[in-house]
Order: structure tokens, then sequence, then C-alpha cells
């Protein structure tokens, strides 16, 4: 499969970077690692006539702890930095955890923050050739008219598959969003729309270029279930990234993301209400996991049935919960 | 067991491996000629369609577009089994599966050909498909192939001994159904081939074909080539180059090594084409998706009495090597155990997806999977332990058994005790924490086939050995090397006889202009076969030099022993032992004489030194061809092989399929946990012991055993191609789930050797009989840890927690009910009818509907 031809742009500073954003948008895709990107070139996803290579833009690349608290990352950030980052593992320590578990080490050092937070949503009715798409008349999300997931209907379900999100949705990140009109900041939770084939608020002739951890969310405990069938490589099938917190033996705050499982990422609401200040007991990290449980809707866009993979969520939460609230050494 | 061998037996690396490791080695897809073009193939988007009619005109006109060929351009059917040539080259009237060939364009770069690929017009009449194998087998219109009623591609029924006495007489019979989903090969390199022909030196038209292509059989590549193309074998040339694994997914004549040298022929310019992954899944060849209803009896001893197998094979949609799979799946239920009864019905079933065909442990696999599994059913329900049940029911070879399989060496006995030992099994068995289990298993394989496919008297490997005055010795083997060692056996096989140096020996290949007929890389039958061929022709020479060096050095020649780069008086030591040129002396002698005659010894100057220095008691090895050479004029010899009358089993209908001179055995053991809360399997550690008669390269023979273990592995437990309509879900190496290095268990790998009678230096098979030990030695490990008896493979998390529940008696997991936020209640199978009846979206730029607005448009 050839990749279609395009231009390349290489800006060096952001500035150049949102200039050409704006002249071309529409017609233009960011290339930050290129290893989502460039896959689905080959698979005809995407032709576009430009392609805005941004790793030549410095500024975009780092992990830089803030003087009054919290944490900045560069969206160019390699996956490998933010695994190994002692500030990360030592004050967000779910957001390395998920991060160590995205694709192979080889795509980990190519792979980038600012990738998995705008990584598309996977589907497999989507992330076929052009030539296998053709032989189901297309889907929903990409030239046609049908969701083969859910028949019948004209919602696209493709799934969020990118992990770090998930950890990020528990630590209340916010991201720093770029264009010739200037910056805004929104809040992770609020970028995501849940639906399949329009999933990000990210206009074209917008860039991502910062993401902040608030100094509110350091100090949580932090882990990551995922469940995959190889023990690398493997997208998420379904995700859970849980971020506690604990005060006299009690629970203070316990915060779950999901990802893989539904069009966007998602924080599981009311799980502090049931779990915060009281003492852990396998009971009420059951109900935890049901909560969960109830937020994902998996349908049939990955391997493994839907049926299972939400009951993964419900284990998993459960696990991780019970393994946070109960361990000796923080962090 | 100690032994006199000097170059077998010593683990020595590849004698390819620095191409490989370094990158400078060739493979097809590193081929190119001036002038090259690119193909690209246009694929059926149907399951099951009859074509109207196709229009290549418009991608004809493209810019770079030298040639379009169709169906009508190759019209001659092929395939590899007489008995099934059913393919063609591009599919003439017929499109049969999702991935089926249409049309090739040639152009002078990729991306252009892709492009025509967009404007070639094919107008389809949809057909009913039919996909599940036991529905298909009750079609009685739209068939597949009109040839075949109820798409049976074949069936056999087979009836050894008295089965039903037998099971009448039975103290316990176990029955059950087993199933063992699709899976492929995998490897690493994709299929390409680049064909180019010459001009004819008289004529100015096309003349000679030369096609280089990853193939595991370049002569019956050959042959089909001559067929579709109406050439003269001899008037085509096929080199195989480096290749990047087969596992049998390139034993075969793959569409694409035809349509290369169509479009050549049409383009009349050299055309490479290589696969994209998902073309490779298309083209498939893999294991079938297999129904196992099996039934054994036993006495209460452990004896087995009798066994019953009825398997069906989903085949897909052409023949492939599927008569050969279904023969083997039965024939295969003999010669590891003592069965004196066996009942076999086996069906091998036409549905439109792509052929399956061999893969490694070709038919042997899934019904292994089942009868192991089955086995230790039994072996719980007798309360007999595992590898106590398997030795009670051992072969007494030499022996042939009931369904007329000959066999001679038999290590079986040995590789269930040292697996048995080292993992510590008695000690341990049933008595290691919850959710953690061991489990063994048996299986075995044929060193080759004792009957070729094509059925003929001509030798099954033939190999040519010239040895000239520089002193190497060049061997001409048609074995094809795909990365299982098969140059370096020969190479060793060929130092060993020679008594030589093994860096004198240069192996040419694979190459139909230069070296003798070898049938192929398949059914594990090179080491036996172009081995013992090898061994011949090195004999002859060793012969012919041993007559010459005789009167150097004034002996009888059979006195003479080739070693160590030497040749040497026997006897000389006194003591029993061969003769050793020992001490210094001797050997700076030895560097004299060879620094004076390397490559241009003159005859004259020899006499001299004949004369000057009398006879010998030792000579070189360069010496000693010198004289040869000189005494004979010339210095070659010819080995082949035929596998002996005596093994190529009995008289019924199939019976020339399972027979082979030898068969290899294995026993593994398995240790596994299982998370009972999230059905997740791992395997910590396989013991697989394996006899291979002798290992002639032990390093080669344990990675073999370990690649086998781990192939097992990825069937056991991640890989299984996905099906909706004919629609593959998951051609690609992210969604179809080889094991990664992170998922390897640690494999400890141990090499038996039965010293079999008629292997060269008593060696047998090493590649594929490990296979099918794997996946029912962690299927009855799963057993030993949780309890549960897995029937469907592979064992992915959610089978096993569904099994687990259903044996709690917890809250079943539905594994077909999903959820759904839209209207319909039920997750169902993507229904064909909806999208294959093409009412979906006229979005698409390529779509045919909005192309024709677009040129109406334009008009
Ligand atoms: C075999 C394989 C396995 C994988 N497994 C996983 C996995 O397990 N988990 C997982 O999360 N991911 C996985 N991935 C996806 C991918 O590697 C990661 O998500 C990675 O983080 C993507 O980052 P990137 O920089 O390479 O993204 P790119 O491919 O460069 O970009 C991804 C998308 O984001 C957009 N984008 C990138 N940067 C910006 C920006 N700064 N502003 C605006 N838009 C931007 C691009 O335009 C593109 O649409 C896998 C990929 C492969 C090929």
């Amino acid at each position: 499969m050839s990749l279609p031809a395009f231009k390349l742009l290489r800006p060096r500073t952001t500035a150049e970077a949102v200039a050409l954003l704006a002249q071309h948008a529409g017609n233009i895709r960011i290339l930050a690692g290129g290893t989502d990107l460039l896959p689905s070139m080959q698979q005809k996803l995407f032709a576009p006539e430009y392609v805005l290579d941004i790793r030549r833009v410095r500024e975009l690349s780092g992990i830089r702890p803030q003087p009054h608290g919290g944490v900045e990352l560069g969206a160019l950030t390699p996956l490998t930095d933010i695994e190994h980052s002692d500030v990360l593992r030592q004050h967000y320590p779910v957001l390395p955890e998920a991060a160590k578990t995205v694709a192979s080490p080889v795509l980990r050092n190519m792979g980038t923050i600012g990738g998995n937070i705008c990584l598309d949503t996977r589907c497999l009715w989507y992330n076929q050739s052009l030539q296998w798409r053709k032989s189901c008349a297309f889907c929903i999300k990409k030239d046609g008219d049908l969701c083969h997931v859910a028949p019948g209907g004209t919602r696209c379900w493709a799934a969020f598959s990118g992990d770090t999100p998930a950890a990020l949705l528990c630590l209340d990140a916010e991201i720093e969003i770029a264009s010739t009109s200037g910056l805004r900041c929104v809040k992770l939770a609020d970028f995501y729309t849940g639906i399949g084939d329009d999933y990000r608020r990210l206009r074209p002739d917008e860039l991502l270029t910062r993401v902040f951890l608030p100094a509110s969310s350091a100090g949580y405990r932090g882990a990551y279930r995922k469940l995959r069938i190889r023990g690398s490589i493997d997208y998420p099938l379904a995700g859970v990234a849980v971020a506690l917190k604990r005060s006299n033996g009690h629970i203070e705050d316990v915060r779950v993301g999901l990802t893989a499982v539904n069009p966007a990422p998602a924080l599981v609401s009311g799980v502090t209400q049931l779990l915060a200040g009281r003492r852990m007991t396998e009971e009420r990290a059951e109900a935890a996991g049901v909560l969960a449980a109830q937020t994902a809707k998996p349908l049939t866009t990955s391997a493994l049935t839907p049926e299972y993979r939400r009951e993964m969520i419900r284990v998993f939460t459960k696990q991780a919960i019970v393994s946070l609230a109960t361990e000796r050494k923080l962090g | 067991m100690t032994n006199d061998y000097s170059i077998i037996g010593k683990s020595i690396a590849m004698v390819d491996a620095a191409g490989k490791t370094t990158g400078s080695g060739k493979y097809a897809d590193d081929l190119s000629l001036p002038g090259m073009l690119y193909g690209k193939i246009l694929h059926s988007p149907h399951p099951h369609a009859r074509i109207k009619s196709i229009d290549t005109s418009r991608a004809e006109r493209l810019d770079g577009v030298i040639a379009v060929v169709t169906g009508k351009d190759a019209p001659n059917p092929f395939g590899i089994l007489p008995v099934g040539h059913d393919e063609h080259a591009l599919a003439l009237d017929k499109v049969r599966y999702v991935g089926d060939n249409v049309a090739c364009v040639a152009a002078v770069s990729e991306t252009i050909a892709e492009k025509a690929l967009e404007l070639i017009d094919v107008d389809y009449e949809h057909l009913p498909a039919s996909f599940d194998p036991e529905e298909s087998m009750k079609a009685e219109t739209n068939l597949i192939h009109d040839n075949k009623p109820n798409n049976m591609e074949k069936d056999y029924h087979h009836v050894f001994g008295d089965p039903d006495k037998a099971f009448a007489e039975a103290d316990y019979i176990a029955e059950g159904r087993f199933l063992a989903n699709e899976v492929t090969h995998a490897a690493m390199e994709p299929h390409c081939t680049l064909a180019a022909f010459e001009l004819d030196p008289h004529t100015g038209t096309l003349g000679r074909l030369t096609v280089w292509s990853s193939t595991q059989v370049p002569y019956y590549l050959q042959h089909k080539l001559s067929l579709v193309l109406e050439m003269p074998m001899s008037q085509i040339r096929v080199i195989k180059p480096l290749v990047g694994g087969g596992f049998g997914g390139k034993s075969e004549v793959i569409p694409i090594e035809i349509i290369a040298a169509v479009a050549a022929r049409a383009a009349q310019r050299p055309v490479k084409i290589t696969y994209t992954r998902e073309e490779v899944f298309w083209a498939h060849r893999g294991r079938p998706r297999t129904i196992v209803d099996l039934k054994t009896a036993v006495k209460n001893d452990g004896s087995i009495t009798a066994v019953k197998a009825r398997v069906v094979q989903d085949g897909g949609a052409y023949c492939s090597y599927g008569v050969v799979t279904i023969l083997y799946s039965g024939a295969l239920l003999g010669a590891l155990y003592d069965i004196p009864n066996i009942q076999y019905d086996g069906y091998r079933v036409l549905t439109n997806k792509p052929a399956c065909g061999a893969m490694r442990g070709h038919g042997t696999v899934n019904v292994r999977f089942a009868f192991e599994s089955q086995l230790d059913e039994i072996a719980a329900k007798l309360k007999m332990d595992p590898a106590e049940i398997r030795r009670r029911n051992l072969l007494k070879p030499p022996c042939i058994t009931i369904n007329g399989l000959r066999v001679q060496s038999y290590g079986l006995p040995e590789c269930i005790d040292q697996v048995v030992t080292r993992s510590r099994w008695n000690e341990r068995k049933g008595k290691l924490p919850r959710g953690r289990g061991l489990g063994v298993a048996c299986s075995h394989y044929v060193s080759g086939a004792a009957n070729s496919i094509i059925r003929s008297d001509m030798p099954h490997s033939t190999v040519n050995i010239k040895i000239d005055r520089d002193g190497g010795v060049v061997i001409y083997t048609g074995a094809s090397d795909i990365g299982q060692g098969s140059d370096t056996m020969v190479a060793q096989v060929a130092a060993e006889t020679l008594g030589c140096a093994l860096s004198r020996v240069k192996v040419v290949a694979a190459d139909t202009d230069l070296t003798p007929i070898d049938i192929g890389s398949y059914s594990s039958r090179v080491t036996f076969m172009n081995g013992n061929a090898t061994l011949r022709a090195a004999q002859q020479v060793k012969k012919q030099i041993a007559a010459a060096a005789a009167k150097k050095m004034n002996c009888a020649p059979e006195d003479i022993v080739f070693k160590n780069d030497r040749l040497e008086r026997q006897g000389l030591c006194g003591d029993g032992r061969l003769a050793r040129p020992g001490g210094a002396e001797l050997r700076s002698e030895s560097a004299t004489v060879s620094g004076r005659v390397e490559g241009q010894i003159l005859r004259g100057s020899l006499q001299q030194k004949r004369k000057d220095e009398g006879p010998k008691d030792s000579i070189t090895f360069e010496e000693a061809v010198v004289a040869a050479i000189d005494f004979h004029g010339a210095l070659s010899g010819t080995g082949s092989y035929t596998p002996p009358p005596e093994a190529r089993g009995g008289k019924h209908k199939g019976a020339g399929v399972g027979p082979s001179p030898a068969y290899s055995y294995s026993a593994q053991v398995a240790e596994v946990s299982v998370d009972e809360d999230t059905g997740e399997v791992t395997v910590h550690k396989v013991w697989a012991a394996h006899d291979c008669g002798r290992a002639l390269n032990p390093v080669s023979v344990e990675g073999q055993v370990i690649g086998s273990v781990w192939m097992g592995m990825g069937q056991a437990l991640t890989e299984e191609m996905i099906w909706k309509d004919g629609l593959l879900m998951n051609p690609g190496l992210l969604e179809y789930r080889s094991p990664s290095s992170v998922d390897s268990p640690e494999v400890e790998a141990i090499i038996v050797e039965s010293i079999d009678p008629e292997g060269p230096f008593g060696a047998k098979e090493a590649s594929e009989g490990s296979l099918a030990a794997t996946i029912p030695a962690i299927a009855n490990a799963i057993y030993d840890a949780v309890g549960i008896r897995l029937h469907e493979s592979p064992f992915t998390p959610e089978r096993v927690l569904a099994a687990l529940r259903a044996k709690r008696n917890a809250k079943p997991l539905n594994l077909t009910q999903g959820v759904d936020p839209t209207a319909p209640a039920k997750f169902r199978e993507h229904g064909g009818e909806l999208c294959f009846k093409g009412k979906g979206p006229e979005r698409h730029e390529f779509d045919p509907a909005r192309r024709e607005a677009q040129l109406g448009g334009a008009d």
C-alpha cells in the first residue's frame, strides 16, 4: 500500500505552524510522531494535500514542572519520556502507568502525548484498506452511510482507544490549543464529543500545544489496567485508569477514567461519593466496578465481545481500587 | 553417546546468517531489473459473484500504465494437486471470495498502478455465498465450483480393524466435539515475485522466462507456469532468492507468481509484485477451521481400543492442498500410539473464503488437539496419571500400524520420560497452587511424504556435487532454504561425508537451470530426502577421490579415512582408533604442501613431488582432489533419494497420504496459570522433547522446536482469523495476534536422538512435529489449573472466563450478545445482505456511482 502523495510542510515555530494550518485549513493534517497518521494514510483514510510535520517546533516538547505547582507537558513529548519521567512518576503516577502500556517500546519512542490525545477513534470496519472498505460498501465514519456495528444506526460508535487520556481525565488535565486567532484552554473532558466520526473539538486550523496537570491532582496514587490479548503492541480493548487519594486510612478521593469502550474516554461519575471518607471493603469496590461498567458501552468495534470487555471494566476497576486503597507504599 | 563426527552434531551458524543479519542478503523484493514495472492486483470485493464484464480501457489510458491483464490473458487452470486444478491466475467468469484475483495492472510506479486499479470497471452479478462448512455441505444450488456437488471438495471414509466391536466392548468411552478456529502462517516476508522474459535472438519475440519468487517449491512453480503460459518447462527458469519464512504458505503456486509472469508477458517488460500484508491473508493457504467429533474407547487399564473421528474442514474457495490435508487428519491418528481400530470420516468442504492449504503440522494439528485433550479427560475419568496413560499406549516398533504406516525409530518413550523428569511432573502435577497447572501432550509428524503429490517414479531429491582443482566443493541442490537451514544442512552432510572443512563447501540451491529436481520444502522432507541425496552424491565423489588417493598412498581405498580436511591411512595408530596426524611436524609439512599446490598445481610438478616423497600416510584434501581429477578427468557425483516401497503405505483409497520413511516424535509439558477473574492464561514454561533421529545441527533443531512451540502457543491462545460473512475482519498483524516476545514463555528444548536406520546419519524431521503437542499441552494445563476443559481454540480470555463461569454456575458470560445503545437489542453478526447488495454509500470518490455523476458533469 503506497502512501498517497502530499506536500510536506516543516515549520520551526508554533506561529509558523498555525499560520500554515490557517492557510490550508481543511486540506492539511498534522503529523507528530506519525504512528497513527501514517498507517491511516496508507489505508487511504486520509489523503490531505499537505502534511504539517511539527517535529521541528522545539517549544512543543518537554516536561516542565511549574513554579506554582502543577506540570506542563509539551504536546510533542514522546510517550517514552512520560513513561520514564521521575516528576510524573512521583506526583502523577497514573499517567506514566498508562503511557507505558501504549503500543510497544519502538512506537512509544515515536508516539507523542499530543498524538495520543488527538488519536483517531478506531473500529474494525474503519481501520482497513480502501479495498477492504469497498467490500463492505464503506461505513458511516468514512465514505459511507451505514454503521456495521449498530446496524440501522446513523451514529458512529468507533471507540476512542488512546491509553493516556483515561489517566489524564483522572488528573483533571487541561489542554492548550493554538490558532492564528490566539490560544484557548479547555478541560480535556470537554475536548471529546462522544461521537465516533467527529470525536474531538478541534477546528481544522487549530494545534494542540500543551497539556497541564494541575497541582491539585498531584500526589494521587495511580494504576492503569489494560485489556489486551498480547502483552505488547495491542491497542486497549478496554482500559481503566484509577487515581486515588487517601488520608487517615480512609479514601479521600477516587477518580476512574475509562478508555476503548466508548467513542470518548470517560470519567466514571459517582465513585467518590461511593467511597470517599470510608474504609475500603470488597463490596464497596465491587459497587464502584459496577458503576464503571455502567459507564462503558462497548460495541463490536474491536476484538473480543462487548459483553466481555464491559465485564473487564468492572473487574479492573475493582482490582485497581482495592490495590491502590490497600497498598502500603505511596506512589 | 559419543560419536566420531566432526561437522554434524555440532551447533554451527547458518551458512547464510551473515547476509540475513546485516541486511545484505537479497530477498525477492530486494531485486530489481532495468525497466522493471510494478504490478498491482485488483481483488474481488464480493464473496461470490459472476463477472458479467470487465472494462480495463480507462485504466489502460492512465499515464504510466503499460499493461492491464485479466483472466482471458491466461485462461488455463492450475492447482498444486493434479486433482485440484481449479484456480486461474485471474478470475475467468466467477469470483469466489473477497480478495479473489480479478485483474492486474503493470505500471511504472506502485502509486500509478494503485490508481489504475480504481479505473477498472467490473460488472458483477451477486450470487448467494456459503460461509459455514456444515451449511455449505447442504448446498444444492449456487455451487462454488460446478463440478463439486454439495460444495464437497472431497470426503473420505476409512475403517481399519473393527471399531464397532471395540466400542461395544469398551470399559469407558469418551466423546466430544472440538473446534479449532482458522489460523494462518504470518511469515515475516510477504510473497513477492519478479518475472522477466528474454528476447529470442532469432525472432525478436519473447523467449525464455526467468522468475524470482518467494517459494518453497521452485519445481512445482516451473511446472505450473509452463501449464498456464503454455511454454515448455525448459524455457522457464525459477530462482528462489532468500525466503523470509514459509510455514506452508509458500508451498504451492500462489496466484501472484503466475500473475507476475502473465503481466510481464503482456507488458514485455519485467514485472515485480509484492503482496501487501492484507493480500498475504487473502492468499492464505493456512490451517482450516476444523470441527472434530471424536470418540475414544478405552479399557480400564487405560489402553485405547478404538477411535472414531469425524472431521469437517472449512477449506475455502479452492482445493489447494485440501485433499491432502483431510487425509493427513485421518492418517495421523495412527503412528503415535498403538490404536488397533480406527474409523475416520473426513470432509473437506468448499466455502466462499480464501483457500486453506498446508501449514506447519499440515493436517495433524487440530485433530491432535482434540485427541490429546480427550485422552486427558479419559485419564481424569480413570484416575490415571496423564503421562502414564500415554506410556500405556506406546507402539512397539518396528511395526506397521493398522492404517498402514511403517514405524521404525520411535523416540516417544524417551521424550515422555524427559519432559516428565525435567518438569518434575511427579512431584508437582496436581500440587501447584490454585490457578496454576501442568499439562502433558504428545505429537508426531512425517519426515517427508513417501508418495509425492505428482505420481511418478522420479526421485524426490537429486543432488549434484562438483569438486574442482581449487579444492572447492560445490553442491547443486534443489532444496529450498526458506529460513529453516537446508543450505546449512546440505553443506554439513557433504563436509562430514567428505571429511573436508565446511568452509570449502558452497551451496548452489533452488535454481531450476542449475540444480537437479527436488520437489520442495514441505512436509518436513528436506533433511531426510535431500540430506540422503547429498550423502549419496558425496559418497560417490568420495569413492572417486579414494580410488585416486589410494594409489598415491599405496593402500586400498577402503583403508583411507577422510577427516579434518585430510586423508589418512587407517590403522596407523595400532590401537584400534582412527589414525590422526599428531605433532607439529606433519602439520607444518601439510602447510607447505598446500601452500604450494593451492589452486594451480600442475600435473608435472605433482608427479615430481610424488617421486620425491614416495607414498604417504596422509595427504591433504586438496592434494587428494587434484590427484583424483588427474586420475578421472573431472570430479563430480550425483545422489538421489526415493522413498523405499515398504514405506509407501497401504492400498485403500487415500492410502498415499500419511506414509513416510520415518516419523518424528514429541512430548511436551506446559506450565500455565489462569486468572480466574479475567480468564487470562499465562504460559510460564514449556518443556518440549523432540525425537529428530539425530540432530545434525543441534542449535538449529532447538530453534525449530522453540519456534514450533511458539507457533502452537499462538494458535492455542491468541491467533484466530475472524470472519463476518466472508469478510476477514483482521487481515493484518495488529489485529491477527501472533504472540509478541513479551508473551514468550521459557521453552526448554530437549533433543532426543533415536537414530533412524534410513535417515542421513540417522536424522529425521525437526521443524513441524512439535507444534501439535503445544496446543493440547496448554489445554490440559488449564484443566489442571482450574478444572475447565476447553473445546474451542484459541483459548481467549473470554472463552476461558465463560467456561469458568459455566463451571461455577455463576452469572453466564454471553459471548454473542452485546450492548447496543441504538435500536437493535441484540448484537448480530454483520448481515451480509445489508452491504453486499450495495445500497450503501455513494460518497467515496472512487465509488462508481459517484464517478459516473462526475463524468456526466464533465461531458
Ligand atoms: C501497531 C500500533 C499499536 C498501537 N497501540 C497503541 C496503544 O496500545 N495505545 C494507544 O494509545 N495508541 C496506540 N497506537 C497509536 C499511537 O502509536 C499512539 O496513540 C501515539 O501516541 C500517537 O502519537 P503520534 O505522535 O504518533 O500521533 P500522530 O500519528 O502523529 O497523530 C495522531 C493524530 O493526532 C493528530 N495530532 C497529533 N499531534 C497533534 C497536535 N499537536 N495538535 C493537533 N492534532 C495533532 C494528527 O493529525 C493525527 O490525526 C498504536 C499504533 C500502532 C501503529
